[in-house]
């Protein structure tokens, strides 16, 4: 059978025999990461395919498989596995602390599932309306991984997502339609194929494109987190269990994400990369300032690491500003290191919960002590959110400073290099907070998690330490292609 | 001669009008209905006056899903947490109608005249009434503080979607009408449930009570 079939057929059922497993925790834990193993083999297998060369489609090109999409789709395959594999053992702690009952462990590994499955839906549709109605299912299918409790919290940060999420992604459909119709008898084949559009952006209206950009980035940078529609970001983060965080913040805005980066290789190629390139510097320097002052004042560390991701996001946009070659690359880098990064540190999370009992960092200290590698780990994911060289993101964040160089935008550096600048003091501020000195408050777990248990941790570190230090070829081919499909060259 | 698509996507005007501002909820879910089987009746008059064949099929599922099934589901959940009348919402109940009734027909004055460019069926005041039902679903999102009529609006803004999808795109695949129309259904269920669990932590569906988590 078809591998993209194959892809989209997998994960549901994974997801439909999760639902019907006994409730028996050993059971489940075993399944979950047997299945997750198959799922995240699946993924890895199209996605090398790609990289060989090939192109995949499938239901008259209605899916397909580009090398821009497979970037994202790696993401979903190795940040989703190890993420998964940690949601058994976190999902275990709540269970012994009576958070959770069983069923909702059942509930919450099966819609997992679930949500690979949309997440990997929205990457392969080359149909612009499916890729909206895809993506808009992520949010429908992570609405219960966020609010796992019934309690006042996690039913308000459940309602806060998908409320203000649904609003976003409708200006995002009204772009879609806006884009069909502006497109329809102008083009030749469908005009609803990313593939037809982008091929023929140039006889696109210039002004209807524009009035889609702008849309697309109302709608798909609501639920990536782009200010200032974000404010759902660190609600959710600060209620959802660390594994879930995990997932929305590694995986699930890169997708949304990738929305809008079909909308900005269209539009670009339709009026020219000026337009959208000074559209995503205005709204990748507003998030950069935004999350940047907020982040300083937080002393949740799940509230802090949301509003880092919100950062992030600004980076990622800030790259697309910058544009050219480098920029392009830089921003789609970041999207891989940025997924592994906030992984681990939202993963870290959970250990760091379950030894303090509290995310209140200021009741914190002496990690070090306590449990050491729980504290290493922790101290990557920071290093690397703030750009330490050597780790992933420095790469990302250094090519966006050589972009503007090359491109003579001194001021968009120094721009980019306050912002960072800010994020810097106040993560290792926290740190150190957390890390070292005395304990401020009480320590519930006095001890370091077992080893099997930090074992996805510890690859998501290893990831982000080799993305730092060495180029994997396949990546980089990736990447280069798909730089060449969103500049037509 | 008169022109009875015009005449229906007044009267869709009208009752979204009447599913933001009545205070009773059954009343705005039949308001609802009606509109949603106002939506199917202009499917099936752009159906014949220009053949899309198309717009034949959307209207069947719409009237099964939108018509029947998502009334009769928020009315269940409306005898369920046996509540009639809606909370007072931001600047009371006669305030918050005229600003979304003013905004809404001035931010589509502005969006009509660009749609009309590109729609592939040049109908002005459907095309206006499509953005204007989009819009005051977006301020019920604003103004109401009530999570079901804030269900309420989301409903409203899918069906603002739904008339320009038909204006606009309706020869599209088929399977889009159906993701996107699966995709709405989904997403009324998931919030019901949701109210009904925010119903059980706060003895209301006053969603400005919801301050436990700010920014």
């Amino acid at each position: 059978m078809d591998i993209l079939l194959l892809i989209l057929i997998i994960p549901f059922v994974c997801g439909v025999v999760m639902f019907v497993m006994p409730l028996h925790f050993k059971l489940l834990q075993s399944f979950h990461i047997l299945l997750s193993l198959i799922v995240s083999s699946l993924l890895l297998s199209a996605v090398s395919k790609v990289v060989h060369g090939a192109e995949l489609s499938a239901f008259d090109n209605f899916i397909f498989l580009d090398s821009l999409g497979a970037i994202f789709l790696s993401l979903i395959a190795i940040t989703g596995l190890l993420v998964n594999i940690y949601a058994t053992t976190y999902m275990k702690w709540e269970l012994e602390d009576g958070h959770v009952s069983l069923k909702e462990v059942k509930n919450y590994f099966a819609l997992s599932f679930i949500f690979t499955w949309t997440m990997s839906l929205s990457v392969v549709c080359n149909n612009i309306a499916f890729m909206w109605a895809a993506i808009e299912a992520t949010t429908l299918a992570s609405v219960f991984l966020v609010s796992v409790k019934k309690d006042q919290k996690s039913t308000e940060s459940g309602y806060k997502y998908i409320v203000l999420c649904s609003i976003g992604l409708a200006f995002a459909l009204y772009a879609t339609i806006l884009l069909y119709s502006a497109a329809n008898g102008k083009i030749d084949g469908d005009a609803m194929l990313y593939t037809n559009l982008i091929a023929n952006a140039g006889n696109l209206d210039s002004m209807a494109l524009k009035l889609v950009f702008i849309f697309a980035l109302i709608g798909f940078g609501t639920k990536a987190g782009l200010a200032p529609t974000h404010t759902w970001l660190p609600d959710v983060h600060a209620e959802g269990p660390a594994p879930t965080s995990a997932l929305l913040s590694g995986v699930l805005l890169k997708c949304a994400m990738l929305g809008l980066i079909r909308y900005y290789a269209i539009v670009a190629n339709g009026v020219g990369f000026d337009f959208v390139q000074s559209v995503m510097i205005i709204s990748g320097t507003l998030t950069l300032f935004i999350s940047s002052f907020f982040l300083i004042r937080q002393h949740n560390v799940k509230r802090m690491f949301a509003y880092h991701s919100i950062a992030h996001m600004g980076v990622i946009a800030f790259g697309l500003g910058v544009g050219g070659a480098i920029g392009l690359f830089a921003a789609l880098f970041h999207c891989a290191a940025h997924s592994f990064t906030k992984a681990l540190a939202f993963c870290s999370t959970g250990n760091i919960a379950k030894i303090y009992g509290t995310k209140d960092m200021t009741k914190m200290g002496g990690m070090i002590h306590i449990a050491p590698l729980t504290a290493v780990l922790f101290g990557i994911a920071i290093c690397s959110l703030v750009g330490v060289p050597g780790f992933a993101i420095f790469v990302s964040e250094f090519l966006i400073f050589k972009a503007a160089a090359i491109n003579g935008s001194y001021l968009l550096m120094g721009i980019f290099a306050v912002a960072l600048a800010i994020i810097f003091i106040a993560d290792f501020s926290h740190f150190f907070l957390a890390s070292f000195g005395k304990v401020e408050g009480k320590v519930v777990h006095n001890s370091e998690m077992k080893f099997s248990e930090n074992i996805p941790l510890i690859a998501l570190a290893i990831l982000i330490v080799a993305f730092g230090i060495w180029q994997f070829d396949s990546f980089t081919v990736l990447l280069d292609e798909s730089v060449k499909t969103i500049m037509k060259k | 001669m008169i022109n009875f698509i015009d005449v229906i996507t007044v009267l869709m005007m009208g009752t979204s009008l009447m599913v933001f501002g009545l205070r009773k909820y059954k009343l705005s879910i039949y308001a609802y209905a009606l509109q949603t089987l106002l939506l199917v009746i202009v499917f099936l008059l752009l159906h014949f006056k220009y053949g899309a064949h198309e717009l034949l099929l959307w209207a069947f599922t719409a009237f099964l899903m939108k018509v029947v099934f998502v009334p009769l589901f928020l009315l269940k959940l409306v005898n369920k947490l046996s509540i009639i009348n809606e909370d007072e919402p931001v600047g009371g109940f006669f305030i918050s109608p005229v600003i979304a009734l003013s905004f809404s027909l001035a931010v589509s004055m502005m969006f009509y005249k660009v749609f009309v460019h590109f729609s592939i069926f040049k109908d002005a005041l459907p095309l206006f009434a499509a953005s204007f039902i989009f819009m005051i679903g977006i301020f019920g999102f604003i103004l109401r503080n009530s999570f079901l009529k804030q269900i309420l609006a989301y409903c409203l803004f899918e069906n603002g979607i739904h008339l320009s999808l038909a204006l606009m795109a309706y020869n599209s695949h088929e399977l889009v009408e159906i993701g996107i129309l699966t995709d709405a259904i989904f997403a009324v269920v998931i919030m019901s449930i949701l109210a009904k669990r925010f119903y059980a932590s706060y003895d209301s569906l006053d969603t400005s009570k919801a301050v436990n988590l700010r920014g």
